[in-house]
């Protein structure tokens, strides 16, 4: 008989039965949906629902704005907005490799005043914004305009990604050593506990990484090893768990394997609940049931017969809604090729829109719950993801294993591993490995897809003209502020990023004065002389 | 018989590295050399280390549209430095139509999406010109 396998390589049967969860006890592993070990969902009551939002951020900061009130036009219930490559990347828009990608893969952005315009006339107070630009920068910015508008900071709500581990091998490097990335993270999850506590300020974010071509299995447990190194890290200088416990949220991925996906979500619950209480000590209950948001796979996505994309997007949103999660963001049909299009933007929002409204799927919590493929898958996975979590953290550090590169070089072997996976067919791919069509043929949405966006060349010398606009004095004064206390390894960085961000610093520059501050160059690039 | 020598990298703030790596590896199975230079590379850092390096092909991996702006700038340093070293570029992002301005621009070959693995080795050889 043919064996089948998930694709984290869990064996599968082509039946399931009672037998396969003989082991399971109801009140242990699963109980009632919004009671520990939260396997079965956050929340006890269906209907809850989810924020519907879609990636969005791109050309300058005011470009965005448009944007992002379009979508909410629409019916979006949320925010999620990106960074551009080089902001991401704590460069500055003049800085010389950022020319040909500023704006083009999200916002552009890179001093307080463009993060008012960025949000200028939405309800800071009332809508979540999940920001994917840096996030010690966008807590400082966040906590400033609040005040501005007389918004007390512990009514904000919205969340940040933290990402000390693997942004700098997968799509977001900042050129900083470990040690300074992790206290940025930490620094600014301390800050948020006290002075911003409804803040999803550590949001793990194991999208971005898991689309080099991790397996579910895989993902959760990188996930997981950052979740506990920031954890430990907090606990270390002395913050209380459940000070911050309660605004982790977990952003996954979500592929086309569509019960290991739900089992993935299931079992992480229930292991992260574990975690929180047995070894974290956690009491609180908002302590021990992360909020999980998704985004879906992009990689799942072809740039051949982009339609296909939408289907993809459907079936990963109605797993997510099965699942239970707390948001999500589809990955809009013309991603093989561009940030979102509005065309795709509304595709996504339509989509979430139909499965919601039009399903009944939402009626029921955890409908799946009790299902013995379900259950077993779930079992199964959560001892692989732990398994796999202990087996990293024996092999020594893990701030030490990404210092000596063995994430860099495990990322690097999935990336080959997934090629070849499309290359011998094991994953199929419709439109690319099998079903193809010829090219001539193949136009459907393409002119949408293939659009390009031009680079906001305008903001180099807008930069430029901004940067030469402030007291130079105050500047420098500031700037060398931030290198000293950046040198004092005990003290929190947020007060001076805070104070650096109004007097008009921007981000490329204190990021560059830390680097400085750490014995790494002010720019990785050699390209940009230090201001101070 | 040497073995044929190819830069592989990718432009600027480009950091989807999927393809370079799986590329990279591919070509070093089919007995190539690849001198990986990995992400943030600008036209002249690519130019001095291709010849420094004596490579036979220049391959740049894009993930971004940022090869549209960068490629004139490529060819036009090659052109300026008198080397005749192939340029060739791959990625999901490049369209049938991108592929006409590349080769217009000077650059040797052009891979979309479709590409097979097969079809890049085989254009790698045959745009090379023989080592002894």
């Amino acid at each position: 008989m043919e064996e089948h396998h998930t694709r984290s390589n869990i064996p599968l049967k082509p039946l399931y039965t009672p037998e396969d969860i003989k082991s399971l006890d109801y009140d242990t592993h699963l109980n009632e949906p919004g009671s520990y070990p939260y396997t079965r969902g956050r929340h006890a009551r269906a209907g809850v629902g989810w924020i519907q939002r879609e990636l969005s951020g791109e050309g300058d900061p005011e470009r965005s704005n448009e944007q992002l009130k379009y979508l909410i036009a629409k019916g979006q219930t949320g925010i999620d907005v990106i960074a551009d490559s080089p902001s991401n990347a704590l460069l500055d828009p003049d800085h010389p490799m950022a020319i040909n990608s500023i704006g083009t893969q999200g916002v552009s952005i890179c001093c307080l005043q463009d993060f008012r315009e960025l949000w200028k006339d939405l309800p800071l107070e009332s809508i979540t914004i999940s920001n994917s630009i840096p996030a010690i920068f966008t807590v400082a910015a966040l906590y400033i305009l609040a005040k501005e508008n007389n918004i007390p900071p512990e009514n904000l709500r919205g969340s940040v990604i933290q990402a000390p581990f693997y942004g700098e091998d997968c799509g977001y490097a900042t050129h900083m050593p470990f040690r300074l990335r992790l206290r940025l993270a930490s620094d600014s999850i301390e800050f948020c506990a006290k002075v911003m506590p409804k803040f999803h300020s550590f949001v793990e974010d194991t999208y971005f990484f898991s689309e080099a071509g991790f397996d579910a299995v895989e993902e959760m447990a990188f996930g997981f090893i950052e979740i506990r190194h920031i954890v430990r890290d907090l606990l270390k200088r002395g913050v209380d768990i459940d000070s911050f416990a309660p605004r982790i949220a977990i952003l996954v991925n979500c592929g086309m394997d569509f019960f290991e996906e739900i089992a993935k979500i299931r079992a992480s619950r229930r292991l992260f609940a574990r975690m929180m209480k047995e070894e974290f000590g956690a009491k609180d209950r908002r302590s021990l049931s992360a909020v999980f948001t998704c985004h879906t796979s992009g990689l799942s996505l072809t740039a051949q017969q982009p339609f296909n994309n939408i289907v993809r997007g459907s079936i990963q949103t109605l797993s997510l809604v099965l699942a239970g999660v707390q948001a999500i963001e589809i990955s809009a049909f013309d991603e093989a090729y561009r940030t979102p299009s509005p065309e795709s933007h509304l595709v996504g929002l339509r989509t979430q829109q139909v499965i919601d409204l039009e399903t009944n799927v939402t009626k029921v919590v955890d409908p799946l719950g009790g299902s013995y493929y379900l259950e077993s898958l779930t079992n199964d996975m959560e001892k692989r993801i732990w398994d796999m979590v202990m087996e990293i953290e024996a092999k020594g550090d893990p701030a030490e294993l990404s210092d000596k590169g063995w994430f860099k070089q495990f990322i690097d072997d999935i990336m080959a591993r997934y090629a070849k996976q499309i290359r011998d067919g094991d994953l199929p791919k419709v439109g690319l490995n099998c079903h193809q069509i010829p090219d001539e043929e193949d136009t459907l949405l393409k002119d949408v897809a293939e659009t390009k966006i031009e680079p906001c060349w305008d903001r180099i010398e807008k930069i430029k003209d901004y940067k030469k606009s402030r007291n130079q004095d105050d500047i420098k004064k500031v700037l060398k502020a931030c290198y000293h206390k950046a040198k004092i390894e005990d003290e929190n960085l947020m007060d001076q990023i805070i104070r650096g961000m109004e007097m008009g610093a921007t981000i490329g520059e204190m990021a560059g004065v830390m680097r400085m501050a750490y014995n790494f160059p002010y720019d990785p690039h050699g390209l940009m002389e230090p201001p101070i | 018989m040497e073995k044929i020598r190819v830069f592989m990298g990718m432009l600027g703030m480009d950091q989807h590295e999927v393809g370079a790596i799986a590329v990279s590896r591919m070509l070093r199975d089919a007995g190539m050399e690849v001198i990986y230079a990995g992400r943030f590379n600008m036209p002249p850092m690519i130019v001095k280390t291709s010849i420094e390096e004596n490579v036979d092909v220049i391959g740049l991996s894009c993930h971004s549209w940022e090869y549209l702006y960068y490629m004139s700038e490529l060819i036009e340093l090659l052109k300026e430095r008198g080397v005749e070293i192939p340029v060739i570029v791959g990625g999901s992002v490049i369209t049938s139509g991108d592929i006409k301005k590349l080769k217009e621009m000077g650059v040797a070959a052009a891979f979309g999406a479709s590409s097979s693995d097969q079809e890049i080795i085989e254009t790698i050889k045959n745009i090379v010109p023989k080592r002894d």
